[in-house]
């Protein structure tokens, strides 16, 4: 991450560099922020992009990748209907009788947005624009907090161009029966970068499920940077769940950065169906003893998709338990990368973590790399990790075409079942089978070609 | 009826099927025996329509359909039937989902209106309990964590809801103690019917003491050697394949 001297700066480092300078003035926040944002872009402007000889990046060069910086998002503002969330969200989505908190290209949209009255009480948002022009203590203590991986090029540009994003608090001992639904539409027509942050806080006790969509109306191109630090109180339980289907040309860079209270239970969860080049990466900090985390999901990936799952999970606290399950489809010339880092020190007695990552393709040009890396610091552990890569099985498809299936009905139900080992950890009901049958539908439009 | 004339195949390029020629008429329950290697699974999946069992010469032909051109789902439909020696483990995909996607395959192939989940499920389970498979065992994954019995109790039980004109049991009998043996061959059974033929693979004569065949035939080296009447087998226990396989040679 240091030999970066003398490489020659991209158009799309250029670009966003000249951005910088261009829209930092209509930016919201206070001289705090301002320092931030100065502090961020010069940190970028060291590293420039990520590319393949950093070896977090190794796999997935975003300097080749990412070709021109799109104009920043947010200096026109679009409005959409509820029809258009249903279209973009799907009829199963959007009927999940969830509270919604609505952001469109990247802006806080206070007409689709609604907390349900039965649980208004249970829910405060604040727009991230709002609050970094008078941040509060609190927010400046925790500002950037759960980050691992020092420098990153990616939450750099996040913290330099963040213009929008949901702060939410979910109160003590708030036991929440509707999913908190953070929806981010994409609608604009040209090419626009998007950035945004949000900052999510379960109170000590409280539960929920929050789920963050990022869908498209139009927009095949967006840009998007999206991070979500999240921290979870003593004996809270969060079910944290994302769903990406942004556009074809799209890319879509997220971070979570998750801190874990005593005692607490967390579960988080992504499906990505979209963009062109994804990056997800999401960090997890065990802050408090016997506490739990199970982080999974399933990508599905065809024609020239890049999807990159990579994940620090750290353990600094004795007693705690992590687990992953990771499932990719992959068709064409898709491609998937994870990369699983365990890292367990040696205080953190008694861990208990497991990952696997499972990797299906379905074409000869399909690739899946996986790294998992565990450093283990600690002597009284149970760690352990698996990844494969596979075809579907002919001996089980010839049995089951015996039995009169079609090799498209064969194909489908053994995906699904592949797929579904990962969809079973989905704790809310509506949303499993929301996925499952998009998973369905994902299927069944490949089937068409 | 099966009707197979001068089957001749290969697998990987060994020439294994050296022309088989057999008829089973409807209503006739034939076994094949013959020793390790003589070709009885590659006939088999030959019939089934098994990837990679390459037909060179030959005919079989399933009530006057030539089976050969068909894939392998497509002759299910036809009504050719595999219970498999080692019956196949499907994680994620409960055995009533299977079933019912298999059912509702057959039938819509052979144009007959797919079944409502209600008479799909009291047929499965009418069925079910003929052949002693508890519910229980329907909403699990097909096969995954079943004994050797409850498998092959399983492949009759989809021998029964798919009511194939050509049965073919490989080795039915292997893995089986005498309590599961005699379930699966009441099972099997019930299913003869005049409007269905039979072929009984195996490799020991036990078998055939429950499921009484009309006739049986040697296979060694890819041909058919000798065939005789329900005796045959006892006398193949008692004497080894040995007198009749070296004919061809003799």
């Amino acid at each position: 991450m240091t030999a970066v001297t003398n490489i020659q700066k991209t158009d799309a480092e250029l670009g966003l560099a000249q951005q910088f300078d261009d829209t930092r003035a209509n930016l919201p926040g206070n001289a705090w922020v301002n320092t931030l944002r100065e502090d961020a872009i010069r940190t970028f402007a060291k590293l420039g992009l990520p590319h393949r000889r950093v070896e977090a990046w190794k796999y997935t060069d975003l300097r080749s990748m990412l070709k021109v910086a799109n104009t920043p998002a947010g200096s026109e503002l679009h409005t959409v209907s509820d029809a258009d969330l249903y279209q973009a969200l799907g009829a199963d989505l959007h009927g999940l009788g969830a509270h919604h908190i609505v952001f469109v290209d990247g802006v806080y949209d206070e007409e689709n947005s609604f907390i349900i009255g039965d649980e208004a009480g249970l829910v405060h948002m604040t727009s991230l624009a709002e609050t970094l022009d008078n941040p509060p203590e609190w927010f400046k203590g925790n500002f950037n907090k759960v980050n691992p991986r020092d420098n990153d090029h990616v939450v750099a540009l996040n913290t330099a161009f963040m213009r929008d994003g949901a702060v939410l608090e979910i109160v003590k001992d708030a036991k929440l029966k509707r999913p908190v639904h953070l929806i981010f539409i994409s609608s604009s027509k040209s090419a626009e970068a998007i950035t945004e942050r949000h900052f999510i806080h379960v109170e000590e006790g409280a539960s929920a499920t929050i789920l963050e969509s990022y869908v498209h109306l139009r927009a095949p191109d967006t840009q998007r940077n999206s991070v979500t630090e999240l921290s979870i109180g003593k004996g809270a339980k969060v079910n944290h769940i994302k769903f990406q289907h942004e556009g074809a040309q799209a890319s879509h860079l997220s971070n979570w950065m998750i801190s874990i209270g005593e005692s607490a239970n967390y579960r988080g969860f992504q499906f990505t169906i979209g963009a062109k080049v994804s990056r997800n990466t999401i960090n997890v900090n065990f802050d408090g003893s016997h506490s739990e985390a199970d982080i999974s999901g399933v990508a599905m990936l065809w024609d020239e998709q890049h999807s990159d799952t990579t994940m620090d999970i750290v353990h600094g606290v004795p007693n705690t338990l992590s687990r992953e399950l990771f499932k990719t489809v992959l068709d064409d010339r898709g491609r998937a990368v994870f990369q699983g880092k365990l890292v367990v020190k040696p205080d953190a007695q008694k861990t208990d973590a497991k990952q696997m990552a499972h990797g299906m393709l379905l074409s000869e040009t399909a690739e899946f790399d996986a790294k998992p890396e565990l450093e283990i610091y600690a002597d009284d552990v149970v760690c352990g990790h698996g990844a494969t890569s596979g075809q579907l099985d002919e001996d089980m498809m010839f049995y089951m075409r015996q039995r009169g299936m079609s090799e498209e009905t064969v194909q489908t139900l053994l995906i699904l079942a592949f797929v579904g080992e990962a969809f079973e950890l989905v704790e809310d009901e509506d949303i499993r089978a929301a996925f499952t049958a998009m998973a369905q539908a994902w299927l069944g439009g490949k089937s068409d070609e | 009826m099966l009707k197979i004339e001068n089957l001749h195949a290969t697998v990987g390029g060994s020439k294994i099927l050296n022309g088989i020629s057999l008829e089973i008429p409807n209503g006739e329950v034939h076994a094949i025996m013959g020793p390790n290697g003589s070709g009885k699974s590659t006939l088999s999946y030959v019939l089934a329509g098994r990837d990679g069992y390459e037909v060179t010469q030959g005919t079989a032909t399933l009530n006057g359909t030539n089976l050969l051109d068909l894939e392998v789902d497509e002759r299910a439909a036809a009504g050719v039937f595999l219970a498999f020696q080692y019956p196949h483990e499907i994680p994620g995909v409960a055995t009533f989902i299977f079933l019912r996607h298999a059912l509702n395959s057959v039938r819509k192939a052979r144009g007959q209106e797919e079944l409502t989940t209600p008479d799909f499920m009291r047929l499965v389970k009418g069925k079910a309990a003929e052949l002693g498979v508890k519910d229980e065992m329907l909403k699990r994954p097909l096969n995954v964590g079943f004994s050797g019995g409850e498998k092959k109790r399983m492949e009759i039980l989809q021998m029964a809801i798919l009511e194939p004109s050509l049965c073919i049991l490989d080795e039915t009998d292997s893995g089986l103690d005498i309590d599961a043996l005699k379930t699966v061959s009441e099972g099997v059974n019930a299913l003869r019917s005049k409007d269905r033929s039979m072929l009984v693979i195996t490799h020991y004569q036990r078998l055939l003491d429950y499921i009484v065949p009309d006739k049986v035939h040697v296979l060694s080296k890819g041909k058919i050697r000798h065939s005789g009447g329900k005796e045959l087998a006892l006398e193949l226990e008692k004497s080894g394949y040995a007198e009749f396989v070296d004919e061809d040679a003799a």
